[in-house]
């Protein structure tokens, strides 16, 4: 469980975070999503106590975190890829950070082997590749196997097949029931990752909800083909929809698939298509982060 | 806190740079050594008149000073490559208490050091016993192993005191180059800078610069500005206001 409340961290005259305040939950993959900028890595070093807060507090089951005794069996981090010494080889990294927690070898080179490279264990930090790192930084988050992890930007420069296998970890994670919050500026990443989403631009928080409802709130509209599409429309109309003619189909607004169906039916009219069309969640995240832009713009110029 | 030091043990000796610093010690050594035995050739060919202009065929003049800046280097990349790497990240993330941190690296960079300013100087007064043994002074600097053994302690000591000193800068300036200038004015330019200044503030100013504290902290020196303990006070003082500023810098400013 993490709790951050009224979190503010100013560097010089910028707000980075700005009154953020949201809490992520055991058992879900939780999305923590903004443009570049937003304040997702700065809320995070907030987190795990590397940035000290200007005003407000973050918690982790309830404690600052620099109060936690072998933090690594509670929490872990992956903040980002670069954070190891490029001349200590992969294995003595994880070693080198397991220790101060009492954590021995066997474990260090069990999570080694968890994330795929065990191969690679003698090999210098510098030498490996960005896909490469991270998988080590992911290690060194689950050297203490914790309840609470937190990843920033984790698929940043992992191949498709890298990209596949967290998406896979991060949900197994969260299955287990543990509290995964996981930073990203890609929705679209998120769609396929995420049950809870945590959408925050210019440090302030845009919106907290589900994928699900975030999709639902975002559905635009149902195609439907017809070979009769002119009656279909007619009837559809009577209704109570909006019905625009696209090139070789209705688009249907203001009803859903089931009503559609149903007034289908009542006239028995063949349909042979009927496709209720969200509006992607990368267009959603867009429009609200865009929003934020914009209103702070204007408010700013008035 | 064992924990703590115990990786911090292990991150210094899993890097190459440390071995090899204090490895290079050794061709110091075998240089000093050699212009030792040169010293000593050319001093048993000379008349007994001239013999009383010798210097003290002493290797530990170069090798101390060398080893000196080994033990800076070492101390303060032990936590300035973590900042400029991002590591710092890591091992905070690891180890929340920063103070525990700051100590749990002194104490290795401290104990590292003074262990290798131990070796380093018994190598050099043995090797001084070799080359000059049976002559008198001044090529000569101590008659037995006994005798060497003030300037062995004081030389030892230099060298973990730079060593917790460049550690204090490393913390303070977060970058390896601001480190190492740091170590590098401490040792060579604030010695020649003080050496400038009119009599007798001269004398006083560079006896309490790192160099000339070693010799002062054995007692070597007829007259010297400072006892033996007033130059273990002035050591101590350099050990907590760099430390001390170090450690301020960790726990202030974000990481």
């Amino acid at each position: 469980m993490i709790d951050v409340r009224e979190l503010t961290k100013r560097y010089g005259a910028t707000r980075a975070v700005d009154g953020l305040s949201f809490q992520v939950r055991p058992g879900h993959v939780t999305g923590f999503l903004g443009p570049n900028g937003a304040g997702k890595s700065t809320t995070m070093r907030a987190v795990l106590g590397l940035d000290a807060p200007t005003s407000g507090e973050a918690l982790v089951n309830g404690r600052r975190y620099a109060t936690i005794r072998r933090p690594a069996f509670v929490v872990g981090a992956l903040l980002d890829a670069g954070a190891a010494h490029g001349g200590r080889t992969a294995l003595n990294h994880l070693r080198c950070l397991g220790r101060s927690n009492g954590i021995g070898r066997a474990r260090a080179e069990e999570v080694l082997g968890q994330v795929g490279l065990s191969g690679v264990a003698d090999r210098r930090v510098r030498s490996l590749s960005l896909g490469m790192r991270q998988r080590l930084g992911i290690a060194v988050a689950l050297l203490g196997d914790p309840a609470v992890l937190l990843f920033d930007e984790p698929v940043n420069g992992l191949d498709p097949e890298g990209v596949r296998w967290i998406r896979d970890l991060l949900r197994s994670l969260a299955a287990q029931g543990r509290t995964v919050l996981v930073s990203s500026h890609l929705m679209s990443e998120m769609a396929l990752t995420a049950d809870r989403v945590i959408v925050i631009g210019r440090g302030r928080l845009i919106l907290e909800s589900s994928v699900r409802e975030l999709a639902d709130r975002h559905r635009r509209d149902v195609l439907v083909r017809s070979p009769r599409a002119a009656d279909l429309a007619d009837a559809l109309v009577r209704a109570g929809a909006e019905v625009d003619v696209e090139h070789d189909g209705l688009v249907v607004r203001g009803l859903d698939t089931g009503r559609i169906a149903e007034v289908a039916a009542q006239r028995s009219v063949p349909v042979h298509e009927l496709t209720p069309r969200g509006a992607s969640l990368e267009d959603a995240y867009l429009e609200l982060t865009g929003d934020t832009t914009e209103h702070r713009d204007s408010g700013r110029t008035s | 806190m064992i924990d703590t030091v115990a990786s911090e043990w292990m991150k210094l000796r899993t890097v190459r740079s440390t071995l090899a610093l204090f490895a290079s010690v050794v061709v110091a050594l075998a240089s000093g050594a050699l212009i030792s035995y040169l010293m000593t050739a050319d001093h048993d060919r000379s008349s007994p008149a001239e013999r009383e202009l010798f210097g003290a065929a002493d290797p530990s003049t170069v090798v101390i000073p060398y080893a000196q800046i080994c033990a800076g280097v070492v101390g303060a990349l032990c936590i300035a490559s973590e900042h400029g790497t991002g590591m710092i990240r890591s091992v905070l993330t690891a180890v929340p208490r920063r103070a525990e941190v700051l100590a749990a690296k002194a104490v290795v960079v401290g104990a590292v050091s003074l262990l290798f300013g131990l070796v380093t100087a018994l190598a050099c007064a043995v090797s001084t016993l070799l080359i000059t043994g049976g002559r008198p002074a001044p090529i000569a600097p101590f008659a037995s192993f006994a005798d060497a053994l003030p300037a062995v302690f004081a030389g030892a000591a230099s060298v973990a005191v730079v060593g917790l000193v460049g550690l204090g800068l490393g913390a303070l300036v977060r970058s390896s180059a601001g480190a190492l200038m740091g170590v590098s004015v401490l040792l060579f330019v604030l010695p020649v800078v003080a050496n400038l200044l009119p009599h007798p503030w001269n004398v006083r100013g560079a006896a309490l610069t790192l160099p000339y504290l070693v010799p002062q902290l054995s007692g070597d020196v007829e007259g010297a500005p400072l006892t033996p303990l007033g130059a273990a006070a002035v050591a101590a003082g350099y050990l907590v206001l760099f430390l001390g500023a170090g450690g301020a810098a960790l726990l202030r400013r974000d990481a």
